[in-house]
Formats: C-alpha cells, sequence, structure tokens
C-alpha cells in the first residue's frame, strides 16, 4: 500500500487548467520531491492533496483512502500536515500557541509532550522564543515555526511548499537537515521546491512538472543527472556545440 | 457631589449593556470580518427568552435562569450563522450586510408575532434595595440590582477575556483572525470556530438583555436602537478589538448618561453620533483598533 497515490489529478482555477492529470505515489519512509518552474502547479498539487482547494478531475487516495469526502481538518488528524508557502503562521500568537494550537488533534498527554520534545530538539531556538510573537520572528525562525507546528500534529505524512524561499542559504541548508532529520525519525515528506539542487541532495525520488503536466520522474540522483533538468532547474548550461575553429 | 456618583453609575449600567453586545460585534467582525447587523436583535430575543423563562419557569432563581438564557440564545446565534451566512462566507460583502439586516428583520417580526409588540418589564429577580455602604460613604443612592448588572457584566467580560486569551479555543479564534485559511491545517475544524464565536457573542448579548430588561424594559424592536449605539461603540473602540469594545461602551454610555443629565436629553444621540464622527476622524481605525496594513 502507498501512502500516497494520486491519480490523473486535475485542478482549474475559474477556467484557467493549472493540472492536466498527473499521477503521483508516495510510499512511506520517503522523501518525493516535486520540482518546476513558477506556475508548473506544484503548490497546487500540494493544496489538491490537502483538500486545500476543490479538484476538477481524479482522485488522491492517502492510506488507500479516498481523500474527497474528507475535510481539511480530518486530513490532519489522518496524520497528513502541509506546510504552507509563505509559512502561514500567525504572526499574533506567541510561538507557543502557534505550537499548541497545532497539537489541537492530539489528545494524548505523552504523544505530546514527545511532539515537543522533537519540536524543540530540532529547533532550540523556538524553545528560547517560545512566549514571542510569531510575527516578530525572522524568516528562518519563522520556517522552523512552520516545520515545528506540522510536526505537532503528529504527522505521517508532511507536505513542504517552498521551504526555502526566501532564506539565506546557510538557513536553506539548516531547514534542509532538519528535514532530513524529520525523515530519519520516519516521517515522509513531499517537498515542493524551486531549489532544485537543495531538494534532489534530500530526496530519494523526484517529479518534474511542466505547465501542469508531469515531465520527467525518477531517483532523485539519476533526476540531477538529466540535461533537462540541469538546464532549467540547476542552473547548468546544457553543452552547445564546440565552436568550429 | 453624590449625584454625579449615581450619574456615573447610571453609564456604567448602560455602558456594561453596550460591551456586552459590542462584544459581540467585535469578536465576529474579527474573525471573518463580518458586520452582523442581526446582532442587537439577538440582544432583543436574548431578553425575551429571559422573559419567557421568569414567567413560565418562574421557581428558576435568577442564576440559572440567565445562564440558560445564554445557552438558548447561543443556540440561536450558531442556528442563524449556519442557516444564513456561512453559505455566503465567500460572497460579495452587499450580499452578506444585506442578508445579516434581513435576519434582523425576522428576528423582530418573529418576537412581535409570538410574543407580541408590547413594551414589558422583565420580573425584578435582583434585589433593588439600596446599597447602604455606598450611601453611607458616598452619600450616593445605587441600588443593589444596578451594581450587581455592573459587577456580573464585569465578570462576564473576565471569563471571556480568559478564554480568549487562556484557552486553546480562544486561541483558535485568534488564528482565525489571524490566517484564517491556514487554520484547517492545524487540524482545527473552522466552522467549530466560527460557530463557537457566534454561541460567544450570542450568549454575552443574551446577558445584556437580561440586564437591560432587569433596569430598563424590553420591546421587540429594542434591538434596532441599543444594537447601533452597541455597534457605535465596538467602532469607536476599534472593531475587531476586544478591549476596544468594553473601552468604547463604557466612553459611549458616558457621553450619553452625562448629556442628558446635565444638557439635554434632546442631545443624547446628536452627541454620541458627533463623538463617533470626531473621534473617527481623529483615529480612524476606533482608539484600539490596528490600522488595516496591506498584506504583502
Amino acid at each position: 500500500m502507498s501512502l500516497l497515490r494520486v491519480e490523473n489529478l486535475s485542478v482549474a482555477y475559474g477556467a484557467i487548467q493549472a493540472l492536466h492529470g498527473i499521477d503521483l505515489v508516495i510510499e512511506e519512509g520517503e522523501i518525493v520531491s516535486l520540482l518546476g518552474a513558477n506556475g508548473a502547479g506544484k503548490s497546487t498539487a500540494l493544496r489538491a492533496i490537502s483538500r486545500m482547494i476543490p479538484l476538477r478531475g481524479g482522485d488522491i487516495f492517502y492510506l488507500d483512502q479516498s481523500v474527497k469526502p474528507i475535510p481539511p481538518h480530518r486530513l490532519v488528524a489522518l496524520g497528513m500536515a502541509h506546510v504552507p508557502e509563505g509559512r502561514g503562521i500567525f504572526p499574533n500568537l506567541t510561538v507557543g500557541e502557534n505550537l499548541a494550537l497545532a497539537a489541537w488533534t492530539q489528545k494524548d498527554r505523552g504523544r505530546l509532550a514527545a511532539s515537543y520534545g522533537k519540536v524543540f530538539g530540532l529547533f532550540p531556538r523556538l524553545e528560547e522564543r517560545r512566549e514571542q510573537l510569531g510575527g516578530t520572528l525572522s524568516g528562518g525562525e519563522q520556517q522552523m515555526l512552520a516545520v515545528g507546528r506540522a510536526l505537532m500534529t503528529d504527522c505521517r505524512l508532511m507536505l513542504l511548499d517552498e521551504p526555502s524561499m526566501g532564506l539565506s542559504p546557510l538557513l536553506v541548508k539548516e531547514v534542509f537537515r532538519a528535514l532530513q532529520e524529520i525523515n530519519d525519525q520516519g516521517t515522509t515528506l513531499l517537498l515542493v521546491e524551486q531549489n532544485a539542487h537543495m531538494a534532489l541532495k534530500i530526496a530519494h525520488r523526484g517529479y518534474v512538472l511542466e505547465n501542469g503536466r508531469k515531465v520527467l520522474e525518477g531517483p532523485a540522483a539519476r533526476l540531477a543527472q538529466d540535461p533537462r533538468v540541469k538546464e532549467a532547474y540547476l542552473g547548468v548550461p546544457t553543452p552547445t556545440h564546440p565552436p568550429d575553429d | 457631589m453624590d449625584t454625579v456618583i449615581q450619574q456615573l453609575f447610571n453609564a456604567a449600567q448602560l455602558g456594561a449593556v453596550y460591551a456586552l453586545i459590542a462584544l459581540g460585534y467585535s469578536m465576529v467582525y474579527g474573525i471573518i470580518r463580518l458586520i452582523n447587523f442581526a446582532h442587537g436583535d439577538i440582544f432583543m430575543l436574548g431578553g425575551f427568552i429571559g422573559l419567557l423563562l421568569t414567567t413560565h419557569l418562574g421557581w428558576l432563581p435568577f442564576y440559572l435562569m440567565m445562564p440558560l438564557a445564554m445557552l438558548l440564545t447561543a443556540l440561536a446565534g450558531v442556528a442563524i450563522e449556519r442557516v444564513a451566512y456561512r453559505r455566503l462566507r465567500h460572497a460579495q460583502r452587499m450580499s452578506v450586510v444585506i442578508t445579516t439586516l434581513g435576519v434582523g428583520i425576522f428576528l423582530e417580526n418573529l418576537v412581535r408575532l409570538t410574543v407580541g409588540p408590547e413594551t414589558r418589564q422583565l420580573p425584578a429577580r435582583l434585589p433593588t434595595a439600596p446599597v447602604l455602604w455606598l450611601q453611607n460613604t458616598l452619600g450616593a443612592f445605587v441600588t443593589w440590582d444596578k451594581l450587581l448588572i455592573i459587577l456580573l457584566s464585569l465578570a462576564l467580560m473576565a471569563i471571556l477575556w480568559l478564554v480568549i486569551n487562556k484557552t486553546l479555543v480562544g486561541t483558535a479564534m485568534r488564528a482565525v483572525a489571524d490566517n484564517k485559511d491556514v487554520v484547517p491545517l492545524m487540524g482545527v475544524n473552522l466552522n467549530l470556530i466560527i460557530a463557537a464565536t457566534f454561541a460567544i457573542g450570542s450568549a454575552l448579548a443574551a446577558a445584556g438583555g437580561i440586564f437591560y430588561g432587569q433596569a430598563y424594559s424590553i420591546d421587540p424592536y429594542m434591538g434596532i436602537d441599543l444594537g447601533w449605539k452597541a455597534f457605535i461603540a465596538a467602532v469607536i473602540g476599534g472593531i475587531g478589538s476586544i478591549e476596544g469594545a468594553v473601552l468604547g461602551s463604557f466612553l459611549l454610555a458616558g457621553v450619553e448618561v452625562l448629556t442628558v443629565a446635565y444638557l439635554s436629553s434632546n442631545l443624547k444621540n446628536g452627541i454620541a453620533f458627533g463623538l463617533l464622527i470626531l473621534l473617527l476622524l481623529v483615529w480612524p481605525s476606533g482608539i484600539m483598533g490596528k490600522p488595516m496594513l496591506k498584506k504583502v
């Protein structure tokens, strides 16, 4: 059984079709990256998976169960967490309140304490700033808080939308190191990224979307070597014809 | 001197009632940017539910009747949100405004047809003897019911403050105000939190209705005038702000009561609305309101 199976997914915003029937499979324990240029439909796919936007066609199966009849907050209780684009932290809530709210579905005190331990172990800075308002955090800290909130839901599958956006290279490294560790501890990650270099470094497999269609898929190492990926997303120019002498 | 103190108690009583209504306007606006123009009529409905409970279940002590009336009014508020407002959450603002006004007219006529259009007095259930201690020390004639209405209102506001700031449901309400779209991603049922907000706002309005019926009288149309006043108070304080709603309410009631006492009752509304205009010229977002920031 795959943890997540996306079948022939189509999504449209009004008359504009954003996804034209894509298929994805995520196995438990994997890190899978969804790559593509701006507007390729990566974020749209994530939003459809977590039921933030309606599907036009196709279906999504989480734990072999169609997500269509499940409201988004119920999916969180079933173990699917979504770290949205732009982090989506609550600026007027403290760091502690942001985390406490994300633990809404956790009723077991032992597991709740374990979640706090996990978050503060990965991001000690969040513990230091527990009483501080979310809006006063730096961009990197806000991203840590966004990932920390997802951990507080005690998730099995974490969807991440551009966690590197707007961060310095050093902070990107820190966030990706944390993601790697989260995965090592057993959480499956579906990672939407424009920073293909970093994403392919930690991912097991990847998919490349272009204009709402899947154009490439395969193991991360192979994608990183693919000339089309190199040219489009890794900033490596494909060799042109050698100059005539 | 003694009459000034008496007038201040009158103002505090009226301000407490305004505040109990204004809080509902402010909370609902704060979390879903909806101005519920039917809220004044929820206040009226609460007063009438209190009246019906007092007349038909006369054996119920006041301190049980009031929570029961608050609960029933809360259910009415939740039902109104479910039936009339929820499906308009993404509709144009004008459709929503018209709907809230329509709900208000519906409630007024529902009460008029079922209970009758007459002005009624809620049977006095609070002691009306003067507070001797105040009479002896300050020389002010203040009755127990007035003092209790003020104190009970303040207690309800304190409870509300605790719920909003110290409970997880309150955290969720503030989160909805901050970033509504992300709340479901925390596993929180957005509809439940919005319903809870309507429930709390309606329950507070019901308390205001019962207090108003104890202190003055009730009729099916009282929600129009009082509702507008409380709305003005919420705007003066900064709509969306809980502290602002309370501050604006006591301020407005103070101005009104003192105008009636020392100038003329004819000037009451003119001065109240004039104050609104003046304050909004100085503080367009209200005293405690945050200026609307452009979202990046």
